[in-house]
């Protein structure tokens, strides 16, 4: 008798009509149909042999080629007598050493007060990402970058509006004194000021879009990632809120900079009293499988799960939101992929945002 | 307070210092390039270097990572017999501050961080491990083609990859032909058909292992570390038997190394046969892969 072995780097994650097969260990996915899940389960109580004896001679043939393709895949191993017990689970437990492991913050300059710098320092954050609502000069980058020179910051992300100082002298100089930023974006600028090539030491993008902070939160295939840390965390936590502390235009301390819910301002409370209240981390812990319509999703476990902008649907018994995002176009029940913008059921949702 | 022995930008330090942060245990990290002058200061053992100085009774756990140890400065002195019996002195000093802290809770000693390959497999087997038959010669008379594998029982050769501070991990290659002429004496061994290799990690009694299949893979048949990046070698958590990692952790003892890599390949013979041990090889890598969170049971030991 042969036995399938399936890898335990190999996550499955059913959703209502599909199951997405992310390979943790080579950090990619795939949508594959529910029919492949229930085959995988056979063989987890069955040897090949007995599962192909279930099948009629035409489903015996679709059973062997499911067998070749996880096979070809390299999700699994066949053996012989038995399955080869000392392959062990992989523990989702998600074990990560930093307090708080990034900050969002909307600032209308990008110049970042001493006494945060200092807050940053002592909870040893690691990413930090500016959306910054006012014009920044060289000079403010070159601060920014010297100001973090000493710290825990490993990188820095800066969403800036575009203006007519940035030429391609101003992004060589930033690149060749920059050491953490590493994704920078000008927005609303018409025209690139040249053609941008992969030459820098960070990513760089012009783009034409007015990005606000509520551009935050979209939804799609593309932003979809696989990382075994990422998505040992979503197993366990908010996917966008676990360790996160956002900081408003105005230094109102959140959760993220787009929600509401205030937890004390910059100029009278610090980073590390706020973590102090309970309150702060509610929505830390709250998982896909929470959230309405998300935990039927094939994508939940590689999805970002966005709390600031949601169709205000459900609360559950904490006060929490539990609805789904509201930037998200997809149906797991349908499996299709729609314009949220114009999806009637969510305009007045888009309404209250004021979106 | 943990005193940490490693070269400057190594990797997996800085990881298991983030951990030692969070757990708020104090520690005191040695370069390679630094160098400690032995004080006294109120009958008690100072040790200063340009960027660290400590009382060594002071020193709870030592972690020696890299870097060659703890290095001392000495002065010179003129007159050659009174420069030889102060280099006596030194010694003798240098002796105790290196013994005090090998007697202190630690992981690896300074000592013992460079095994001999050679000992270890006679060792292994004394413990019941099973070793592929294995000769040293200075020709390949006895040595059957395609059969047999040769390998370095040197130290690692470190090949410093670009853009990456690791180690390079040295080939083992199967022996294709026979040699005319004689040569310096060589490390013969026989090829096993594995199904798969396993390293296992060990820190103090425990161990926490992972399967690196790469049969399917022409290309990694030999030895999984000649990596194929475009299908990487698969990765797993694994449990070796219980037997086996009686005789693991039996073999550690005898060899006095508390934490290091044990290499085993799982033969189609059914067998699990021992390679070698590494006491300082980069572990992190599988550890994520896997979810061990070694870098954590470090920071947790010291
Ligand atoms: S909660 Fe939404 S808006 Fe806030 S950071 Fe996350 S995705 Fe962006
Ligand atoms: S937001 Fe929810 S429904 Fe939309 S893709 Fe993510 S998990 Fe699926």
């Amino acid at each position: 008798m042969r036995y399938f072995n399936l890898y335990s780097s190999i996550l499955i994650t059913k959703g209502a009509n599909r199951i997405l097969v992310s390979d943790l260990q080579r950090n990619n996915s795939e949508l594959q149909s529910l029919e492949l899940c229930e085959i995988i389960d056979e063989f987890k109580t069955n040897s090949i042999e007995e599962v192909f004896a279930f099948y009629d001679d035409e489903s015996k043939e679709i059973a062997q080629e499911y067998l070749d393709f996880l096979l070809e895949k390299e999700y699994g191993f066949v053996t012989a007598g038995d399955w080869d017990r000392n392959f062990a689970p992989l523990s989702l437990e998600y074990v990560d050493y930093s307090e708080i492991s990034n900050l969002f913050m909307e600032r209308n300059e990008l110049a970042i007060p001493k006494n945060l710098i200092q807050s940053i320092d002592n909870l040893q954050i690691s990413h930090l990402v500016i959306f910054c609502k006012g014009k920044a000069s060289l000079e403010d980058f070159l601060k920014l970058e010297k100001d973090f020179e000493n710290s825990t910051i490993e990188s820095l992300e800066v969403f800036a509006p575009y203006q007519t100082e940035i030429d391609e002298a101003f992004i060589q100089h930033l690149s060749q004194n920059a050491s953490r930023i590493y994704n920078l974006v000008f927005y609303n600028c018409e025209k690139e000021p040249f053609k941008v090539e992969n030459t820098f030491k960070f990513e760089l993008l012009f783009t034409q879009q007015n990005l606000k902070i509520n551009s935050c939160g979209k939804v799609d295939l593309k932003y979809f990632d696989t990382n075994i840390k990422k998505v040992l965390e979503a197993i366990n936590h908010n996917s966008c809120l676990n360790k996160k502390i956002g900081i408003d235009a105005e230094g109102n301390i959140k959760n993220c900079p787009a929600m509401l819910q205030s937890f004390g301002n910059i100029n009278e409370t610090s980073l590390e009293d706020v973590l102090l209240q309970q309150n702060f981390t509610n929505y830390w812990n709250l998982t896909k499988d929470d959230i309405n319509v998300c935990k039927h999703c094939e994508f939940r476990n590689v999805c970002t799960d966005c709390r600031a902008f949601t169709e205000q649907t459900h609360i559950n018994k904490e006060g929490l939101d539990v609805s789904k995002p509201l930037k998200c176009g997809y149906d797991p029940y349908t499996n299709q992929w729609d314009e949220w913008s114009t999806n009637p059921l969510k305009q007045k949702a888009i309404q209250n945002y004021s979106l | 307070m943990i005193l940490i022995l490693s070269s400057n930008l190594e990797p997996t330090t800085n990881e298991v210092l983030m951990w030692l942060n969070k757990m708020n245990k104090s520690y005191i990290r040695v370069h390679e390039d630094e160098f400690f002058e032995i004080k006294i200061i109120n009958k008690k053992f100072f040790l200063e270097s340009y960027r660290n100085s400590f009382f060594l009774e002071d020193i709870s756990s030592v972690w020696y990572r890299r870097g060659g140890g703890l290095k001392f400065k000495r002065e010179t002195y003129k007159n050659p017999a009174v420069n030889l019996n102060m280099n006596e002195a030194y010694h003798w000093l240098e002796d105790y501050v290196i013994k005090k802290l090998e007697s202190k809770k630690h992981i690896n000693k300074q000592r013992n961080s460079k095994l001999n390959k050679l000992l270890v497999l006679e060792e292994a087997q004394k413990v019941g491990l099973l070793v592929p038959k294995y000769f040293l010669a200075e020709n390949t008379d006895d040595v059957i083609i395609n059969k047999m594998i040769t390998k370095s029982y040197t130290e690692n050769i470190i090949l410093e990859a670009v853009n990456e501070n690791y180690d390079g991990i040295l080939y083992t290659a199967v022996v294709a032909e026979h040699e005319k002429k004689p040569f310096f004496p060589t490390f013969f061994q026989d090829k096993i058909e594995k199904e798969y290799e396993i390293r296992s990690f060990y820190l103090d009694g425990k161990i926490w292992s992972t399967a690196i299949i790469s049969q399917n893979d022409k290309q990694t048949k030999t030895d999984y570390r000649k990596y194929n990046v475009q299908t990487p070698n698969r990765n797993v958590p694994y449990n070796l038997p219980p037997e086996i990692e009686i005789c693991l952790t039996k073999l550690f003892q005898v060899l006095d190394v508390n934490c290091g890599s044990a290499d085993f390949i799982k033969g189609k013979d059914g067998k699990f046969y021992f390679l070698e041990i590494n006491p300082l090889g980069q572990f992190l890598g599988l550890s994520s892969i896997c979810n061990y969170s070694l870098d954590k049971e470090i920071a947790q030991f010291l």
